[in-house]
């Protein structure tokens, strides 16, 4: 059987530990770089809501345009979305 | 033999080509309505396949199963209280690792499940290969490959849909989320038994998982079946959250998620070959046009333009041609059905009103194709993202704009194409304020008005009306959002589809389903209104009570004709006269005359008298119609009817202040009552009442500061 390959993955990959200045928020993301997701701290209404999008925490993610004060485009596990400002300063990033 | 009826659920992440494999299934016997409670559409179709009759229900487009958003909500319980025979998840196989989100959500509720992995061709042609009897070995459900654009699979579906109905239960997968929570997920289990908390459909463990998620719904409806008990498994859970937090330093929602993430990544290292993020393809290539910084506006610009150009320039003949037949359909019952009240009825009343609506249609059905093929290109993603930081400086979302541009031509449309936001707040803060983009119908009253008294200017003044429409929109996007619907709105996170070229098909069913909405419901509201319109301005009917001899005046006329001292032109011409006159004392003498009067001193502060109130008030049948009720009211005959007499009949009764100020009055008011119709329709009685309230409390305000400022400088 190959149900070894059903098992649990992935978290431990994940545990880092990221030092406070290293860390900030999607908000601040360039375009044309890629970074990845340190955190995410909304309700947790919200953080599901993230999570089913694909905003995990390790998750690397390409930010493809900004503009000024308005939404960014992000590239995250194969699909783009359009995310507005506030909603991004939620997202703590690192660089990677 | 009878057929065997079952249920099958569609459910899948937005754009995964849900929407076309539902129609390749289905095809037009298609059945919308909404979920009971709820304004999230449903939609269900039949489709027989050997000794089975299946109906096939669509679940809103969903990323996931929490209680976020009411399409997930709908969507979870549909398939937990229905119960259907199948569910089949319809997944974007370019895109697997998000789409298997869902699909393991369903795995984790134990549904009967099938997936349907669409888009297949995408995948082969990008090189890439899905082991797929290993995939569906490793997540315990049975798979099938289909290309939803070229209708590829639908048999194939079926067939498994029949025999997953047919066999046994078979053993499931589970999803497992690692140690901690596992540990965390027995301890609420066994309290939830010992307590003997009614689980009702779900299953414990389940329930266990969206506890730990601290699902708003789930924890709900345990407190309420549990009552006192509550605090116990409160107690429990509040521990658990924060032990999972402390040891894993995030909290369980989103280590629950990872999990999910962990169980789709383990599967697809076996049967996929992962690249890890997308290259730069041709979806990122036109959209580095399409949303520039610099050539993203104008670009959205010229796309609305175009669309307007589509929907009313184009509109336009087939509008017309329906406009010519239902006058044709006039002459026709006034030729077969005797003067009288029935023939009023009929034409005035029926025919005059919903004829006057369904015409509209052409540009609805144009509208919606127009929609249609920008949102299933993906285009419509792109324009909200474009607009939205200009239309959040006022509180709206950046798709308010769509719905706002339409309201120039029609307010109907601009109404239905308001369904494109998903918010409610935002929705009904675009609604409220689309009133004061100045639709159609209400220029031929400026043309009047500002001819009457401005002529040398005309065009200015009418072009400071529809700006000053603009701003009050503004102005009140930002007073709602203030007041009425404040609060939180929902963050704007949107996804940005890939760019395809939509089907033909797919689209002339979106179309069809949305246009004959507006037919059907609109039909039967508006034949009432015109009904109830026609009774206002034809009751009481004034009988012998003329204030003239009428009659003795025609008789006199005639006798004069048939002695040959006037002329056949001028014995035409005293006729109408005379009708004329009569018909405007018909309607002063009707109930709408008599509220108008009445309504006199509540408008008498805007300069306006008891004719404009009239013409106010049948203008809620249709703006347009203001014109037509000058007309008779001044008692401008018939055959004479040019606009010119009637402008010099306004000109020697009101100030131009007046004038302008009725403009203004005009508007403001809300829209028609076609309008108010569809209005309550999308949005319910409260918030059409809502609307036309304080659209009639605001023309009342600014007309009358407008009036009384302007009359100290303006004698």
């Amino acid at each position: 059987m190959r149900r070894w390959g059903l098992q649990f993955r992935g978290r431990k990959a994940n545990r880092e530990h990221y030092r406070a200045e290293d860390i900030f928020s999607m908000a601040e993301a360039a375009p044309g770089k890629k970074y990845k997701i340190a955190r995410i701290d909304s309700g947790c209404r919200l953080n599901s809501r993230l999570c089913a999008m694909g905003f995990i925490p390790g998750e690397v993610f390409y930010v493809s345009g900004a503009s000024r004060g308005g939404p960014l485009c992000v590239m995250v596990k194969g699909t783009k979305f359009a995310i507005g400002r506030g909603m991004a300063e939620k997202i703590q990033i690192r660089e990677i | 033999m009878t057929a065997r009826q079952i249920t099958i659920a569609l459910s899948g992440n937005p754009n995964s080509g849900k929407t076309t494999i539902f129609n390749n299934l289905t095809g037009l016997r298609q059945h919308v309505g909404n979920y009971p409670g709820v304004t999230v559409e449903k939609k269900s179709g039949i489709v027989e396949y050997k000794e089975f009759k299946i109906n096939v229900v669509d679940l809103p487009g969903t990323y996931s199963l929490t209680a976020y958003s009411m399409e997930e909500i709908v969507a979870r319980n549909f398939v937990i209280n229905e119960k259907p025979d199948v569910v089949i998840d319809v997944v974007d196989s370019s895109n697997l690792e998000r789409n298997l989100y869902l699909a393991t959500q369903l795995i984790e509720l134990e549904v009967p499940l099938i997936l349907a992995f669409n888009m297949t061709d995408i995948v082969k042609k990008s090189g890439k290969k899905i082991d797929i009897d290993l995939l569906s070995e490793l997540l315990g459900v049975s798979i099938i490959e289909m290309v939803g654009s070229k209708g590829l699979g639908s048999k194939e579906l079926l067939e498994a849909v029949i025999m997953v109905v047919k066999s046994k239960k078979e053993k499931k997968v589970e999803v497992k989320y690692g140690e901690e929570v596992e540990n965390e997920i027995v301890r609420i289990i066994s309290v939830l038994k010992k307590q003997k908390i009614p689980t009702f459909n779900f299953d414990t463990r389940w329930i266990a998982v969206k506890l730990l998620e601290q699902d708003k719904e789930i924890i709900d409806t345990i407190k309420k079946a549990s009552g006192p008990k509550y605090s116990k498994i409160d107690e429990t859970i509040r521990s658990s959250v924060n032990h999972i937090t402390s040891i894993l330093r995030d909290p369980p929602e989103v280590i629950i998620a990872d999990a999910r993430y962990g169980f789709i990544k383990g599967a697809l290292l076996e049967a996929y070959k992962e690249t890890g993020l997308a290259e730069l393809d041709r979806s990122e290539k036109i959209d580095r046009i399409l949303t520039n910084r610099i050539m993203g506006i104008p670009i959205f610009a010229f796309v609305i333009w175009l669309m307007f150009q589509f929907v009313f320039t184009l509109g336009k003949y087939p509008a017309n041609w329906l406009g010519l037949g239902f006058e044709k359909l006039s002459a026709l019952v006034t030729n077969i059905v005797p003067q009288g009240l029935v023939r009023s009825l009929l034409v005035d009343g029926i025919i005059g009103g919903v004829g006057g609506v369904i015409t509209f249609t052409p540009n609805i059905i144009l509208l919606f194709f127009a929609i249609a093929v920008l949102e299933d290109s993906g285009y419509m993603a792109r324009a909200a993202f474009v607009m939205d930081r200009i239309m959040h400086k006022i509180g709206l979302h950046g798709k308010s704009f769509i719905p706002l541009v339409i309201g120039f031509g029609c307010t109907v449309p601009a109404y239905m194409g308001s369904r494109i936001l998903e918010n409610k707040k935002d929705r009904l803060v675009t609604m409220h304020i689309n009133t004061f983009m100045s639709c159609g119908a209400r220029l031929p009253v400026y043309i009047l008005f500002a001819g009457a008294f401005f002529p040398a200017v005309a065009g200015n003044v009418i072009f400071s009306i529809y700006l000053i429409g603009v701003i009050m929109a503004v102005i009140m996007a930002k007073v709602l959002r203030a007041t009425r619907f404040r609060g939180e709105s929902d963050p704007f996170v949107m996804e940005l589809p890939a760019y395809r070229l939509p089907t033909l098909k797919g689209i002339l069913i979106h179309t069809w389903e949305r246009a004959w909405l507006y037919v059907k419901k609109a039909g039967t509201i508006i034949l009432a209104i015109s009904i109830l319109m026609w009774i206002l301005f034809t009751f009481p009917m004034i009988g012998n009570n003329y204030t003239q001899d009428y009659a003795g005046q025609i008789e006199e006329t005639e006798r004069l004709y048939q002695s040959g001292e006037i002329t056949g032109q001028e014995y035409d011409i005293g006729i109408a006269t005379v009708e004329a006159e009569m018909a405007g004392e018909r309607l002063a003498y009707s109930a709408a005359g008599r509220i108008g009067r009445f309504l006199e001193p509540v408008f008498k502060p805007l300069g306006f008298d008891w004719k404009m109130v009239v013409a106010t008030i049948s203008g809620i049948a249709a703006k347009e119609v203001i014109v037509s009720t000058m007309g008779t009211l001044y008692s401008i005959q018939e055959t004479d009817r040019q606009p010119d007499s009637l402008k010099t009949a306004l000109y020697n009764h009101y100030t131009p202040l007046v004038g302008y100020n009725f403009m203004l009055f005009t508007l403001l008011y809300f829209p028609c009552l076609a309008a108010m119709a569809i209005f309550r329709k999308e949005a319910g009685t409260k918030e059409m009442l809502f609307q036309m309230g304080y659209t009639l409390l605001l023309a009342w305000v600014v007309s009358f500061l407008v009036f009384q400022i302007g009359r100290i400088f303006i004698k």
